[in-house]
């Protein structure tokens, strides 16, 4: 035996003796019962007598780690490790410590050295498969779960995991070999061969595999062959994939009598299964029948595509004829048969009318937000496809919206003189007015005519003050004509009605935000939240990230721009929480073989950080961050106080009593600060959720370097959303100031890529252009080489036709000129470099802007402004000035700007 | 020409007696002040006091009280003006008249409905009588604001 202190196994392999060896097992036993007070008593009682014991050591810091002591923890894990690198009990832990800190890849690289001491270690093999598929190294995980399938052939999981991995990694056919070899060691009987939500689950991911590498063929005879084993449960997903492969296979009869059957098992309302149903009656196959099965929302195939009279009419004649004597209820069938009706037609019309008389008496709130979904266009830069009408422009000339008003007029016009419909005896009750109304309300909204939206809408809370919907949508109407002021007292009026309808307390709240009333905003939320400690922090805790969205876009408004990033940022913390919820599902989902699911939950996950959310948030912390870089004089604290219009001597003043205010704050905090740290003495972990937030005004992240923090929010954005243009905006906007020429090009090049099927050019990327061949420029002392390159790409950013550019903005003043319809903001954009650039006359660009009134495309509240300020900067046009804010004046009669 | 419409009742509760501010805002002619509302919410009892609903939305109220531990007493009956004439009113009533005769109502010893109508409120006079109330004494000066101030007693006895 060596002496007291010695470590009696660091590269020695001499274990310890029997009473320690007991001890140390009963260490590790509280550690998995979460007994952590008895594992350290033990754990030091090991540590008295060999105070270098590492894996001991390593152990107590495991422990230590679990009682929030964090820092304590890593020292004494790293001094344990140090005592006795030869045990995968000292790297495992160590690798334990990373991954709570959610430090992967050093976890992995922890967990990979244990696994060298000790090969076989099952448990260390599963937490490392656990950070590899968390990790996407997808490579490395197939690996691992091959090495645990090797040690355990005999568990079902390792089979399943192994597939998986094979098949996340791209290997399909490896992956559906795997599976068939899993099966063929399966004995005649075994509960896994009969039928069972397993079973079934197994067989259909085996499947789907199949049918992901096009092997169509051999999936639709495995789906066959699955009924005649008659293991399936989830006889739904069989019929959607059985209609899906014969549609591959051009089996179009076949596919029509599977998709049949699901409406025959209430799938009547599915618009994708009709879709499926009419690509079988028409004999689409092919990439195109994937692209219109795909697609989502209540749209089928006659509303996504434009089809052929003769397509139409065989589609029409199968609707009418068997599928609404089949189904008189689906409204499904309904809707599609109006589709599929010529608008000009008097069917149509017919159709149409029947359809809103019984919506509205039915009482739908969303029937003009159903109905919108008809305003169909299709432009030849989208082919064949049909996409729906958004801008007031195209709704006011959209043939169907046109039909719809008049009818609803009529409508309206029948109901008020004879309370029936026309031509119809029945005697209608109120409510079928005010739902008539309340659409005709929605249909001007559609048309930008807020003031006869209101009127309407006016109406309706005249006959029934009680409707909470109604002050909903007076509300939104309100805000959209220029006074979110009013329209936030007008949804707070229909949330006093009925205090238990969370819908309208979110929507109040939201109009608060946007009101720049966060205070009162709050306390709607905290109706809702749980009452006991701070809502803040509920919220947070809740994951709202429409709330935090809202807020920070205010504070922003409000020049709190420590609190406006801090928002943001909540927001961003909720996505790292969402992709660390992958944990919950790596292991339980291949225990439940609920593999499909698993794969779509990881497939998601995959693609969280290019989602609206996120982008949004990203987005606001880069262009605050740029905000903060352009105005550097702006200093947090002299933004709480306006001291430019004071006099010397009252600025002094000010900044004395703002200095002392701070000190007295921050004398606060580190008072508030101890008490705390005493209270934990004293009641130790229970208070560990309870930190308080060191910077609640987010103080220290204005004291960050603001182009890096962009920068770093910018790249997330590129790698993760590159499909959004506000990505390459944000990108521009940040390598520009930078002084990145290169990669500012690229930003812009990418953005055109995008928008490369629309005929018109994005404002925003006009104006970035014409900035770029202003300002990009490459740094000094470039090799000749890349400033030939760069010049010559530079050039090319101007387009086919124009070599400079002022041909360039001539050449857009043009094509702008020649579209009425040409975006408004296009229009200032172009104006403004006009003026910028002397092209034209001042005049010129003037007109521009004001020539087609406002029936231009993206009209807003914000960009009349802007358009309005620009007019007024322009010399001699003070007319047209004038004439704008009349007109503006019209649209947004509420707004206090025109 | 009007036809009767479908409606369902339902309770007034703290989360909703705005609205029935509206109702008794849009019916009737004087203000019910803070404790009148307080106290129907917190009675608590939705044979007393109920909103009637008319796909979905509120389009009248009755509220009720009871007296002297042998009456009840309608405080406020309303329907809003666009939906009057489709026998609204008469089925809140109808419903209050309901709950009086019930074995459990009547084993605690309720002998009568009665209420206060302004003297020329002819109208309501009227829609009272057809559903069985008989005028009775007339009451000077009951009302503080609002003109005739006087008022009869309608009664009907159960």
């Amino acid at each position: 035996m060596t002496s007291k202190d010695a470590n009696p196994q660091a590269g020695k392999g001499i274990p310890l003796p029997k009473k320690e060896t007991d001890l140390f097992r009963s260490v590790v036993k509280h550690y998995e019962c979460k007994q952590y007070k008895k594992g350290i008593k033990s754990a030091d009682a090991i540590l008295k007598r060999f105070p270098k014991h590492g894996e001991t050591l390593c152990m107590k810091g495991l422990i230590l780690n679990c009682t929030g002591k964090r820092e304590e923890a890593i020292n004494m894990v790293k001094l344990g490790l140090m005592n006795d690198m030869r045990s995968h009990v000292c790297w495992h832990v160590y690798g334990l410590i990373y991954r709570s800190e959610r430090n992967y890849n050093e976890a992995i690289k922890a967990y990979k050295q244990a696994l060298r001491i000790d090969k076989e270690n099952i448990q260390i093999l599963k937490d490392l498969a656990l950070l590899q598929i968390q990790m996407r190294d997808l490579e490395g995980f197939t690996q691992t779960q091959h090495l645990i399938l090797e040690l355990k052939p005999n568990l079902k999981v390792n089979w399943l995991a192994f597939a998986l991995g094979k098949h996340m990694k791209g290997d399909c056919k490896g992956a559906v070999d795997v599976i068939d070899i899993f099966l063929s060691t399966l004995e005649q009987g075994s509960t896994d061969l009969q039928k069972s939500y397993e079973t079934s689950e197994l067989a259909l991911y085996k499947n789907s595999i199949l049918a992901e590498s096009g092997r169509w063929n051999e999936a639709l005879d495995h789906l066959i062959e699955c009924k005649e084993k008659d293991i399936i449960v989830d006889n739904h997903s069989w019929l959607k994939m059985c209609g899906y492969y014969q549609l591959q296979l051009e089996r179009y009869d076949q596919a029509k009598d599977a998709f049949l059957k699901l409406f025959e098992r209430g799938s009547t309302e599915d618009y994708s299964v009709h879709t499926g149903y009419m690509l079988a009656i028409l004999n689409i196959s092919g990439d195109l029948s994937k692209r219109m099965m795909k697609s989502k929302g209540a749209r089928a195939l006659p509303s996504l595509m434009v089809l052929s009279e003769m397509q139409r009419s065989m589609l029409q004649k199968e609707y009418e004829n068997n599928m609404l004597v089949q189904y008189p209820k689906s409204i499904a069938t309904r809707r599609i048969i109006i589709t599929l009706l010529d608008v000009e037609s008097d069917e149509w019309k017919e159709e149409i009318q029947s359809y809103i008389q019984l919506n509205i008496k039915r009482g739908v709130p969303s029937l003009g937000d159903d109905l919108s979904a008809l305003f169909l266009c299709c432009s030849p830069e989208n082919g064949n496809e049909y996409y729906v009408a958004e801008d007031p422009v195209d709704v006011k000339g959209h043939q169907a919206f046109c039909n719809i008003s008049k009818i609803v007029d009529d409508i309206i016009d029948s109901l008020e003189n004879n309370s029936t419909f026309p031509n119809d005896e029945d005697i209608q009750p109120p409510s079928t007015l005010l739902w008539a109304w309340f659409l005709r309300s929605v249909l001007h909204e559609f048309a930008a005519e807020y003031r006869e939206a209101i009127h309407f809408i006016d109406k309706c809370i005249d006959q029934t003050p009680t409707g909470v919907d109604l002050y909903e949508l007076k509300g939104r109407l309100v805000k959209k004509a220029g006074d979110i002021a009013a329209a936030a007292e007008c949804l707070d009026k229909g949330r006093d009605l009925d205090k238990q309808d969370r819908y309208i307390n979110n929507m109040t709240t939201k109009y608060l935000l946007q009101a720049d009333r966060e205070k009162e905003a709050l306390e709607k939320m905290a109706l809702f939240t749980r009452h006991e400690s701070d809502p803040e922090q509920n919220i947070f805790d809740m994951q709202v990230t429409w709330y935090e969205l809202e807020l920070a876009a205010c504070y922003g408004r409000k020049k709190m721009y420590g609190k406006c990033l801090k928002k943001y940022m909540a927001v961003e913390k909720h996505f790292e929480d969402i992709h660390e919820d992958q944990f919950d599902f790596h292991s339980y989902c291949i225990r439940k073989v609920t593999l499909r699911a698993y794969v779509d939950v990881l497939r998601w996950e995959d693609a969280i950080w290019g989602q609206d959310t996120y982008v949004r948030a990203a987005e606001g912390i880069i262009k605050t961050y740029l905000h903060l870089h352009d105005n550097p004089t702006k200093s947090s604290e002299d933004d709480e106080i306006d001291y430019s219009s004071m006099t010397a001597a009252e600025r002094k003043k000010a900044k004395a009593i703002a200095r002392k205010k701070k000190l007295k704050e921050e004398k606060k905090i580190l008072e508030e600060a101890k008490r705390e740290d005493g209270d934990e003495a004293k009641s130790k972990t229970e208070r560990k959720n309870l930190v308080k937030d060191q910077d609640p005004d987010g103080l220290e992240l204005l004291k960050k370097p603001h182009l890096d923090e962009a920068k770093r929010y910018a790249a997330t954005l590129v790698k993760n959303a590159a499909n959004h243009l506000n990505t390459w905006l944000c990108q521009y906007d940040v390598c520009i100031r930078r002084g990145k020429a290169l990669m500012a090009m690229r930003a812009l090049f990418q953005a055109l890529h995008l928008c490369r099927e629309s005929k018109f050019i994005h404002h925003e990327i006009f104006k970035r252009i014409v900035d770029f061949q202003e300002n990009g420029k490459l740094a000094e002392g470039s090799h000749p080489a890349v400033v030939e390159v760069f010049n010559m790409e530079k050039a090319t950013l101007l387009g086919p036709t124009s070599k400079s550019l002022n041909a360039f903005i001539l050449e857009w003043y043009e094509k702008v000129k020649a579209n009425p319809p040409s975006a408004l903001p296009l229009r200032v954009e172009v104006a403004k470099a006009m003026l910028r650039h002397n092209i034209g006359s001042p005049m010129d660009a003037s007109k521009l802007i004001i020539e087609n009134g406002l029936n231009v495309r993206e009209v807003t509240l914000n960009n009349c402004v802007e358009a309005l300020t620009v007019l007024k900067s322009i010399e001699g046009s003070e007319q047209h000035a004038t004439e704008f804010a009349a007109l503006a004046k019209k649209v947004y009669h509420l707004s206090s700007n025109f | 020409m009007k036809r009767e419409i479908v409606i369902d009742f339902g309770g007034i509760t703290n989360d909703n007696v705005e609205q029935l501010r509206i109702i008794n805002s849009t019916s009737l002619p004087i203000s019910y002040a803070d404790g009148f509302y307080k106290d129907v919410v917190k009675a608590k009892n939705e044979s007393l006091n109920k909103y009637a609903y008319h796909n979905g939305f509120v389009i009248g109220s009755i509220c009720c009280r009871i007296q002297d531990e042998s009456k009840i007493y309608i405080m406020t009956l309303g329907v809003l003006p666009s939906y009057r004439g489709r026998n609204v009113g008469t089925k809140l009533v109808q419903s209050v008249v309901d709950y009086a005769i019930s074995e459990e109502v009547r084993s605690k010893g309720v002998q009568e409905i009665l209420l206060h109508v302004q003297i020329d409120n002819e109208d309501a006079i009227k829609f009272y009588q057809r559903l069985g109330f008989e005028k009775g004494e007339m009451v000077e000066n009951y009302y503080k604001r609002i003109d005739p101030p006087h008022c009869y007693i309608l009664r009907k006895k159960l």
